[in-house]
């Protein structure tokens, strides 16, 4: 934070703070005199003012935990984790503690900006945004179709809401991140057991990561499962180039070449059939093509393997046997970005072969297997007399899930990077940016600049002045989560369904609005105002309805447990089979191969060039994506462990001249930047490894502005050709000193 | 969050600390920051990491060092106007009145966890979450670590968790040779 130094945080924001207590339950009241925290313990000062409140995190995507926030004389203070919702148990993330202080970051957009010919952003009144937006947008509709539009966003438990706006205009363009996330993975899921489990972590015996790290992509309900499966006596193995801070913890660490999972995975399988160390009976009565697996695989035993993989052939007979002689309770951990979300060419393969693993030791639905979670239906609009907007027929742009194009791509998250081809080609004119920065997280930003200005009509709904924004045609304060009430939500439902939900703790301090408003004052212009009129109250009310809840019981407890829980035994799958399917005749359908095999990753460092690497990426716990580099706090960390810096093999570096702390250049034939290194023998000889929240470049941004660099920099466009996702980790490298 | 075990007597607080379990997020910098309400570049506790081997038969170690409230404190010692002080709990508090900011303290502390606010100008550190313990909750790094690293209770409760870890023969002091006696015990895996 570029404060003047005369004036501490403590002070900044006792004088920024306009927002007065919204609700709350008042708690046993504490003394903190400004000068001295440690005193007040004998209770001498005079007692502070000190609320509770129960809400929701949005300090990352994937737990939203269950939080309480306190609030002090009036200002956020603190952050304790709920201890009943499944996601975080009590416990709150780095970034959880610090983003609550984000409320009082200066770098807030304030009120609604429109940006002028100058390329500067001027103050507008929302009435006047909302006019000249939907004034805009109906007349590129008229001349250009509803389906020239799109939506896109980060999937919180608000993400209906712009479902429920695209469709009243007629557009099928919804898009998340997902594509550069995640999408490999849940199709491969999809395509075998119908839908994406969980995993029993807690009760398990034998747990695989492969280039999972929920230490630092944080899932701290499956970190501290892991930690207690191994005090009652699991074993862990983390398969993953690097030793991920869940190596640390590790009983392996298996240092697999980049890309090249697939191989050692395969040769497990081989190793379990061909030993006959499989659930017969699972796979007799719950499975179908296990004649085509045997003959898919026979191809790959662990003698093939270690020479793609550089694992040894002694370790994968070790870890296929051990994994195999814990069944049911032994499981290969879903996975999400890392390995093979979203990060090679043969990465829906590599998935694949993880859920039929899983499946051939018979842990699905198995105690200390994987499981479905049990996530209950919301109640909806309509029950409340708010028919939805029909489905637009018409395809989505982006190709996702028509055949033909990305037939095993997901239709709700859509192909992110597809936008700015889309753009420049006319057939995306105008587009919504909510809670996502494009610009900063897709593939080659100088691309996406120019497909994103190609616009006629951009506007971005954030809190911060992202580098989306920054290249916005308007921008549309979003209130901070603190400020708002939002969705109910089912995100913490796993061996119980949990219903949460964002809870207003303050005021909003600004001239700043929550996404109904923002999407209920756009659609007034837009004619489509019939479908946006009802409150979050009225809506969450409705949500709420078949579960005989109050809001008020929800806001006070945080958290409630509906519905039954999860016991043991078989259920269908959504498969055209109803099994589990090694054979899948659904992709066979969409000309893709039934059977996971071997594929080869798309690019390799050169072997003749000692500057040549393959260019991977990974999380630290105090960053999500690139939404938290500008947070002060989180950014004094990564400074003060020197943590923006490239890991790189210690020989390898040595070989080329490198020290540890030394600039480096890196470059590929999209981008160049410079790094710091830090050599290590944390690392796969052949790769170096760039922590992913860095790089921002938006000069609104003043804590993160210039600070580090980001793999999207050094990354092509590449869409998967079944799948569509961004292959992030298929990116050479030289790396010289600088 | 529960509270500590008390036993009928006046409490010893003492913690450990597992680094076997640590992965090093710090969450327990962050909620300590939160709780202590320091200004951005202030810290009471850190991670240190120490790395291990050659590739690929390779470790490392996150280690949570903070205030490890030594029953002989060699900040209580050279404090000239008494600010450092050793409280019948097993606190090393510092009366922030009396500080004159000479920084003796922080030179003589051999783990370096002690730090000058540089609004008020007085030394401060980790106080064990005195205000939450007399509320009967746990200190902020304890409730918030993903998986258990800290255990935090009275020693002289001898029937508490704390109580029995720090009798194993399994736990250490750093910098025992220096006749610190700290309060916080470690499992060094």
């Amino acid at each position: 934070m570029s404060f003047d130094k005369k004036i501490t945080r403590r002070a900044f924001i006792r004088a920024a703070a306009g927002g007065a207590l919204a609700s709350g339950l008042a708690v046993g009241a504490v003394s903190c005199g400004p000068k001295n925290s440690q005193e007040a313990a004998d209770g001498t000062k005079a007692a502070a003012d000190v609320k509770k409140i129960a809400t929701q995190c949005q300090g990352c995507g994937a737990n939203r935990c269950g939080i309480y926030v306190y609030v002090k004389n009036g200002l956020v203070w603190k952050v304790e984790g709920n201890p009943r919702t499944y996601n975080n148990a009590g416990t709150v993330c780095p970034r959880g503690h610090a983003y609550i202080k984000e409320l009082y970051n200066p770098d807030r957009i304030k009120q609604p900006l429109k940006r002028t010919a100058d390329g500067k952003y001027e103050p507008i009144s929302w009435e006047q945004a909302f006019e000249e937006i939907s004034t805009k947008l109906n007349l590129i509709i008229m001349d250009n179709g509803p389906q020239s539009v799109f939506w896109a966003q980060y999937p919180m438990a608000n993400m209906p809401l712009a479902f429920r706006f695209m469709h009243a205009l007629g557009s099928p363009n919804t898009i998340t991140h997902g594509a550069t996330c995640f999408t490999a993975r849940n199709a491969a899921f999809n395509a075998t057991c119908g839908a994406l489990p969980d995993n029993d972590l807690k009760n398990s015996r034998y747990i695989i990561l492969v280039g999972r790290n929920p230490a630092a992509g944080v899932k701290l309900q499956q970190i501290k499962d892991i930690a207690d499966a191994k005090r009652h006596g699991a074993r862990l193995v983390v398969l993953d180039p690097r030793h991920s801070e869940t190596a640390v913890i590790a009983d392996d660490w298996l240092a697999v070449k980049p890309a090249t999972d697939l191989a050692f995975l395969l040769a497990m399988l081989n190793v379990i059939i061909e030993e006959g160390l499989y659930d017969h009976r699972f796979v007799e009565e719950r499975t179908v093509g296990f004649d085509n697996l045997r003959d898919a695989i026979v191809t790959y035993p662990p003698e093939w393997a270690e020479k793609v993989c550089d694992i040894p052939k002694e370790t994968i007979y070790r870890v296929a046997r051990e994994f195999a002689s814990y069944k049911p309770r032994a499981l290969i951990h879903r996975g999400y970005h890392g390995g093979y979300g979203a990060s090679y060419f043969n990465s829906f393969q590599t998935a694949r072969t993880v859920a039929i693993l899983n499946a051939i030791i018979g842990n699905y639905e198995a105690v200390g297997g994987l499981f479905m979670p049990l996530k209950p239906t919301l109640g909806e609009l309509e029950k409340g007399g708010h028919p939805a907007p029909h489905i637009p027929e018409i395809e989505k742009a982006d190709g996702a899930g028509v055949p033909g194009r990305y037939p095993a791509a997901s239709y709700s998250d859509g192909i992110v990077q597809a936008i700015p081809e889309l753009a420049i080609s006319g057939k995306l004119k105008a587009g919504f940016v909510n809670h996502m920065n494009p610009i900063r997280t897709n593939p080659n930003p100088e691309r996406v600049i120019a497909g994103y200005k190609k616009l006629e009509l951009l506007v971005t709904i954030d809190c911060f002045m992202s580098e989306t924004a920054a290249a916005s045609h308007y921008v549309l304060p979003e209130s901070f989560f603190l400020e708002r009430d939002d969705h109910v939500d089912t995100v913490h439902s796993g061996p119980v369904g949990q219903l949460t939900v964002v809870a207003q703790v303050v005021k909003p301090m600004y001239d700043t609005k929550p996404l109904l408003d923002i999407i209920t004052g756009l659609s007034k212009g837009l004619g489509i105002g019939k479908y946006f009129n009802f409150t979050m109250d009225e809506l969450n009310a409705l949500r709420l309805q078949p579960f005989g809840v109050s809001l008020e019981e929800l806001k006070r407890e945080g958290v409630v447990d509906v519905g039954p829980r999860w016991v043991e035994g078989f259920k269908p799958c959504k498969t055209p089979s109803g099994k589990i399917e090694f054979y899948s005749s659904q992709l066979a359908s969409w000309g893709l191969d039934p059977m996971p095999g071997w594929q080869e990753p798309l690019v390799s460092p050169n072997p003749s060039d000692k500057n040549s690497f393959r260019l991977i990426h990974g999380k630290q716990a105090i960053h999500t994506h690139s939404m938290t580099a500008n947070v002060p706090y989180l950014m004094q960390l990564s400074d003060r462990y020197d943590m923006i810096r490239l890991w790189i093999n210690r020989q390898r570096a040595e070989a080329i001249g490198l020290k540890d702390g030394d600039t480096v250049v890196v470059e590929s034939d999209i981008g160049k930047g410079y790094v710091k290194v830090r050599l290590t023998g944390g690392l796969h000889p052949s790769a170096v490894w760039m922590p992913s929240g860095y790089g921002i470049f938006s000069k609104y941004l003043k804590t993160a502005y210039g600070k580090g660099i980001n793999y999207n920099d050094f990354l092509n466009t590449y869409f998967d050709p079944a799948v569509g996702h961004v292959m992030s980790n298929e990116i050479i490298v030289r790396v010289s000193k600088a | 969050m529960s509270a500590p075990v008390k036993s009928g007597k006046s409490p010893k607080w003492a913690m450990l600390i597992d680094t076997t379990k640590c992965v090093g997020c710090l969450a327990c910098v962050a909620a300590c920051h939160n709780q202590n309400e320091l200004p951005v570049t202030e810290f009471f506790n850190r991670v240190e990491e120490q790395e291990f081997g050659r590739f690929p038969n390779y470790n490392r170690r996150f280690l949570p060092m903070q205030c490890q409230h030594c029953d002989n404190p060699p900040c209580v010692s050279v404090c000239p106007t008494g600010a450092s002080y050793k409280r019948s709990d097993g606190i090393v508090a510092i009366d922030t009145q009396r500080c004159i900011g000479c920084k003796y303290c922080i030179l003589s502390c051999p783990y370096k966890a002690r730090t000058i606010n540089r609004e008020h100008g007085f030394v401060h550190k980790c106080g064990f979450c005195a205000v939450l313990l007399h509320n009967n909750a746990l200190p902020a790094c304890v409730g918030t670590c993903p998986t258990g690293v800290r255990v935090f209770g009275d020693l002289n409760d001898p029937n508490s968790e704390i109580s029995n870890l720090a009798a194993s023969k399994k736990v250490v002091q750093i910098g025992k040779d220096l006749n610190t006696k700290p309060s916080i015990y470690y499992i060094i895996g």
